[in-house]
């Protein structure tokens, strides 16, 4: 077989996957939760459930402008939530698509780990069966993350968004498939007035 | 010239991950969590020893979900494998990787059954003593061993097998047992249909050696064991062995702690001569004691 590795290897930056992350990526701070969110249109935010949890809430955008969102739609079973801001003008997160994911690939999440904003951390996609007995199917990758990260994304060395983090359980970070992501979107925004 | 790009580098990790896990089983072989498992030869998986309880039936599941059915052929405790035998059609055996290329610092995935996947660094060749042992058993690695992934595998970047990992064998180390050490155990599996298990009839405690001593005798281990019983015609009591006697050395190897002798005792010293460091009344003496096997369980 061809081994790609035994080409001439550059150090493998994953500098353009944080560039792009860190464009696409919103600071959400709302009472009773905060965490991350995700540019999904020039004006769609989509976050999780349990970060957004007030019908405004409070968003820094990656340019530092800070505006106020109006809650559009959550699903508490699923902890998606999306969000409609005023026109923004900024160019929105490029997804994948998350059932071509593969164990064993590298990710990277971006977020606000313990209130250190905008932060990349690196590890590579764990499982992708359900986590348990009737659990949901989400992505499992082993990857550190922490409260803040919530509602972020886990992206492909690309930058393209593939899930949603939303849980960390035994040491690994528990993302929402961004397939389910855009199916949510697409229901709350048809239901939309 | 081409260049490799890092979503290069994840598409080769995700294939190693496909390639490797036709040949990972789950081991269903203790209570609640189940185990990872290799097919290392046709009709032989391995796993992690601590993994598979004594005396019980234990259960496959294969890739494709298939349960099979699997008895225990051998046990190393030392090395912490266990060789299982099964049958296993339809499930290919694994690649090897030549471990002779294998460097601190090479990028490596541990897998478990599902498959499931953890990455990370050789972090040195040799866990027992640290550095870079060609002979060494077992090499040390910087990731993160999910519970469950015991007795699976450790990959390189093309998906072939360097070792089997195992939480068991360190308590402040990520341990893989390196695949020479575990084809070795595997071939007394095929060529006796057992791996026999060195015994020397000795049961041993630790104890602080006090500094004057080791000062006086040039050692640098801290403790070593003391002899407290030698079984009548054993290994140990042919070769002179009594109780009192201090054991710092044995086969070129420091016996810090009681479970130093389980690791050096290793399944290829059966029958062999081995040349052991005692003090005897706080004097240095060295015995030649012929390593024996211990007796099958009935």
């Amino acid at each position: 077989m061809s081994a790609p590795l035994a080409r001439e290897v550059l150090p493998p930056h994953l500098t353009p996957a944080a560039d792009r992350l860190r464009l696409v990526t919103v600071e959400i701070d709302s009472p009773g939760g905060s965490g991350a969110g995700i540019l999904w249109s020039p004006e769609l935010i989509v976050t999780n459930a349990h970060v957004a949890r007030a019908a405004r809430v409070h968003v820094a955008l990656p340019d530092d402008r800070r505006i106020e969102a109006h809650l559009l739609a959550a699903d508490r079973s699923a902890d998606l939530a999306l969000l409609r801001i005023p026109r923004c003008g900024l160019a929105p997160a490029a997804a994948a698509d998350s059932d071509a994911v593969r164990v064993g690939a590298l990710v990277v999440a971006f977020g606000h780990p313990l209130g250190l904003r905008r932060t990349l951390t690196a590890g590579v996609v764990h499982a992708l069966a359900p986590a348990g007995p009737g659990g949901r199917r989400l992505i499992q990758a082993a990857l550190r993350l922490a409260p803040g990260n919530s509602g972020g994304p886990l992206a492909d060395t690309a930058g393209r968004v593939v899930g949603i983090n939303t849980m960390i359980a035994g040491g690994l970070a528990l993302a929402v498939p961004v397939n389910d992501v855009r199916r949510f979107v697409t229901a709350a925004v048809g239901r939309a007035p | 010239m081409t260049t490799v790009t890092v979503m290069d580098l994840s598409s080769a990790l995700a294939g190693a991950v496909e390639r490797a896990a036709g040949a990972v089983v789950a081991v269903h072989g203790r209570p609640r969590l189940p185990s990872t498992g290799v097919h290392w030869r046709p009709g032989l998986v391995v796993t992690a020893n601590h993994t598979v309880e004594p005396d019980r039936e234990v259960a496959l599941t294969a890739p494709d979900g298939r349960t099979l059915s699997a008895r225990v052929a051998g046990r190393d405790p030392g090395l912490d494998i266990a060789v299982l035998r099964a049958e296993l059609d339809r499930v290919p055996a694994a690649e090897l990787a030549d471990d002779g290329s294998l460097r601190i610092g090479h990028l490596v995935l541990a897998l478990g059954a599902g498959p499931r996947a953890s990455a990370g660094i050789v972090s040195t060749l040799d866990a027992r003593s640290g550095g870079e042992g060609d002979r060494s058993e077992t090499l040390a690695v910087d990731l993160t061993l999910y519970p469950g992934f015991s007795g699976g595998p450790l990959v390189d970047v093309l998906g072939r097998v360097i070792g089997i990992t195992t939480s068991g064998a360190s308590r402040h180390l990520q341990c893989a047992v390196r695949a020479a050490a575990v084809t070795r155990l595997v071939e007394h599996v095929v060529r006796r249909g057992r791996i026999p298990r060195a015994y020397l009839g000795v049961s041993t405690q630790p104890v602080v050696l006090p500094d004057p001593l080791r000062e006086r005798l040039s050692l640098g281990q801290r403790t070593a064991v003391i002899v407290v019983s030698v079984r009548p015609d054993s290994p140990a009591a042919t070769a002179g062995l009594i109780i009192g006697d201090v054991l710092v050395a044995m086969a070129g190897h420091a016996i810090a702690e009681p479970h130093d002798l389980v690791a050096v005792l290793q399944p290829d010293h059966v029958g062999a001569a081995v040349t052991v460091s005692i003090l005897r009344g706080g004097e240095p003496r060295e015995l030649e004691v012929t390593v024996g096997e211990r007796p099958p369980r009935a």
